[in-house]
């Protein structure tokens, strides 16, 4: 416990943790106002957009405006970044020790290392959990000021808008839990921030390209379904409210993001127990 | 203060193909201080890793009252470490620093405003890292040492940075906490700083030990490496006479000559003999640069 204490004091005291945290803030600022702006259209056109699609098309477009869906949207806005920003900064709390060599102090003041580790984790955690509050508490209530004002019918006693919201917020916190373990593992400061930005944009956008190829290549079409073993969209299935037919379901998500935070972190620790500190 | 013994016991570590340090076995006793030596590269900074838990040792031990350093509960209210690569956080402030250590250790927060005023650090303590000078990092890093009130202190080359008033400070401290029955570990190559500072020596080289044992005892094994210094007005004549008595003499300016081969009274009594007017006639105690010199002489070197 005082390890998790110690580890928030050396956030603290750095200027990593307000930089961090006023970026998501922005970020999560604009994504909203842009959601907004982009949520007031469809609502005020609808009638003009829908008009001579598909009924498949008209469908998908009137999902998007059901009321728990715009309140689920503009709630959780600001995540695409939110949880880059998460993840970056758990890099930074693992590898910062050893870019700045304090690692030997904290290995001299706790011997055991796994549970230095393990407080890493929990601080992060929190430290993600905390960035998911301070956006949350600007997206949450203008997004209900928004209902309310045009009338809308939804809000925080609808179950699927506060599943949204809380599997948002364990989003943040695996992703923390997730860039830790990674720092852990290559432990130079910047090619884990790297590779972790890398990681998490490709993921989002390359293995959607690289599965599409594969499907069309080899004409199986489970393999689409393997999309969710790819952290940034296993992370994307996990929020999506809506199921959608044919998508693996959102549990499964949850399940893969949690997977690779506990291995990432239990193979940086068992990494990090015998290595020679010099 | 009781007990804080250190016991060296065959500790190996192999790196890659290089042997940093090969079966080396010393001990360190409480209330004295013991000096490190060793050429650079000699395995210094790798032992006292090990002692700290570290760095894994391929073979041996080390341990602290018969406990390996990562089995002691609260390490750092049994030893305080000052470490050569020992840094800090660039962006974190003195005081910061030091908190942080307090907040992992279980240590209450004001003790690090103490230490902080103990090494002279106060006026700076909210400045951060990035902008202190050597010495003060150096001050720093003892500060954190001295954090958990240590019964072993162990120092790699603590003197690095210091300035004059700085040096005298800290052998003031060391001289201090030793007679309060501390140990003392500390490794320099400022051979003069140690002869004033050390009780016992532990010399390596190429990663084993050269000799170990007190002070005293280490500067006399080399006894033989004294010179005399004689100064007369008949230089010439009695250095002749000396040389012919088989001492080697080395003449300098102002009748001063430089007698080894021969001790003090020898060269009076061939004085005397020789009717040779004396002006001065002291023995020059080989000094521990010399001493040290000698003993690593052909093991040095950079591996
Ligand atoms: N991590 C490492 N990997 C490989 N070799 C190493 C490592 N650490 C140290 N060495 C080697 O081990 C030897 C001993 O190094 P060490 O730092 O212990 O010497 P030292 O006595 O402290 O020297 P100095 O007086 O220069 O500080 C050196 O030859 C060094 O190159
Ligand atoms: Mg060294």
């Amino acid at each position: 416990m005082r390890l998790v204490r110690a580890e928030l004091v050396k956030i603290r005291t750095t200027n990593a943790w307000w930089l961090f945290t006023l970026t998501a803030v922005v970020l999560a600022a604009l994504t909203f106002l842009l959601n907004l702006v982009n949520t007031n259209y469809l609502l005020d056109h609808t009638d003009a957009l829908t008009e001579g699609l598909g009924p498949e098309q008209q469908q998908a477009i009137l999902a998007q405006l059901k009321p728990d869906v715009i309140a689920a949207n503009l709630g959780t806005s600001g995540q695409f970044f939110g949880l880059l920003i998460v993840l970056v900064m758990g890099v930074m709390v693992a590898t910062t020790e050893f870019f700045h060599q304090t690692v030997t102090t904290t290995f001299m003041t706790t011997p055991h290392r796994s549970t230095v580790i393990g407080a890493k984790l929990v601080a992060s955690a929190l430290l993600g959990a905390l960035i998911w509050l301070v956006t949350s508490a600007l997206t949450i209530p203008a997004t209900l000021i928004y209902l309310a004002s045009r009338h809308l019918d939804a809000g925080l006693g609808d179950a699927s808008v506060l599943r949204a919201y809380g599997l948002n917020l364990l989003a943040y916190v695996l992703w923390a839990i997730f860039g830790v373990g990674f720092g852990v593992l290559l432990r130079s400061q910047i090619a884990a921030t790297v590779t972790a930005i890398i990681l998490y944009l490709a993921g989002y956008i390359g293995a959607l390209i690289i599965f599409s190829v594969l499907e069309n290549w080899l004409g199986w079409e489970w393999i689409q379904k393997l999309q969710v073993i790819v952290p940034s969209l296993a992370s994307q299935l996990m929020v999506t409210n809506a199921e959608l037919p044919g998508s693996p379901p959102q549990w499964l998500g949850a399940v893969v993001l949690i997977a690779y935070a506990a291995v990432s972190g239990v193979v940086g620790t068992l990494i990090v127990r015998t290595r020679d500190v010099s | 203060m009781s007990g804080g013994r250190i016991v060296v016991a065959g500790l190996t570590k192999q790196y890659k193909e290089l042997r940093a340090v090969d079966n080396l076995s010393f001990n360190v006793e409480p209330g004295r201080i013991t000096g490190f030596l060793g050429p650079n590269g000699a395995g210094k900074t790798t032992t006292l890793r090990m002692l700290l838990g570290l760095v894994k040792p391929t073979a041996g031990t080390a341990t602290l009252d018969g406990q390996r350093y990562a089995d002691l509960k609260d390490p750092l209210r049994h030893v305080g470490a000052v470490l050569e690569a020992s840094s800090a956080h660039k962006g974190r402030s003195g005081i910061n620093q030091l908190r942080v250590i307090c907040a992992a250790a279980g240590l209450p927060r004001g003790r690090a405003d103490e230490v902080l005023a103990l090494v002279g650090l106060t006026p700076a303590a909210k400045r951060k890292f990035k902008g202190y000078s050597l010495g003060m990092r150096q001050r720093l890093g003892i500060a954190a040492a001295m954090l958990g009130d240590p019964r072993v202190l162990i120092l790699d080359e603590p003197a690095n940075g210091l300035d004059p008033e700085g040096i005298r400070w800290m052998r003031d401290l060391l001289k201090g906490l030793a007679a309060e029955g501390r140990t003392v570990l500390v490794s320099s190559h400022l051979l003069s700083e140690m002869e004033l500072l050390a009780d016992d020596l532990v010399i390596i080289a190429a990663g084993k030990l050269i000799r170990q044992g007190p002070l005293a005892e280490v500067m006399d094994s080399m006894g033989d490496i004294g010179t005399v210094r004689v100064r007369t007005p008949q230089a010439e004549a009695f250095a002749k006479q000396l040389t012919e008595q088989g001492a080697t003499v080395t003449p300098a300016e102002g009748g001063l000559l430089r007698v080894s081969g021969l001790d003090a009274p020898a060269v009076g009594r061939a004085a005397l003999a020789g009717q040779v007017e004396l002006h001065e006639l002291t023995t020059e105690r080989p000094d521990l640069e010399r001493v040290f010199l000698e003993l690593t002489a052909g093991k040095a070197g950079i591996r």
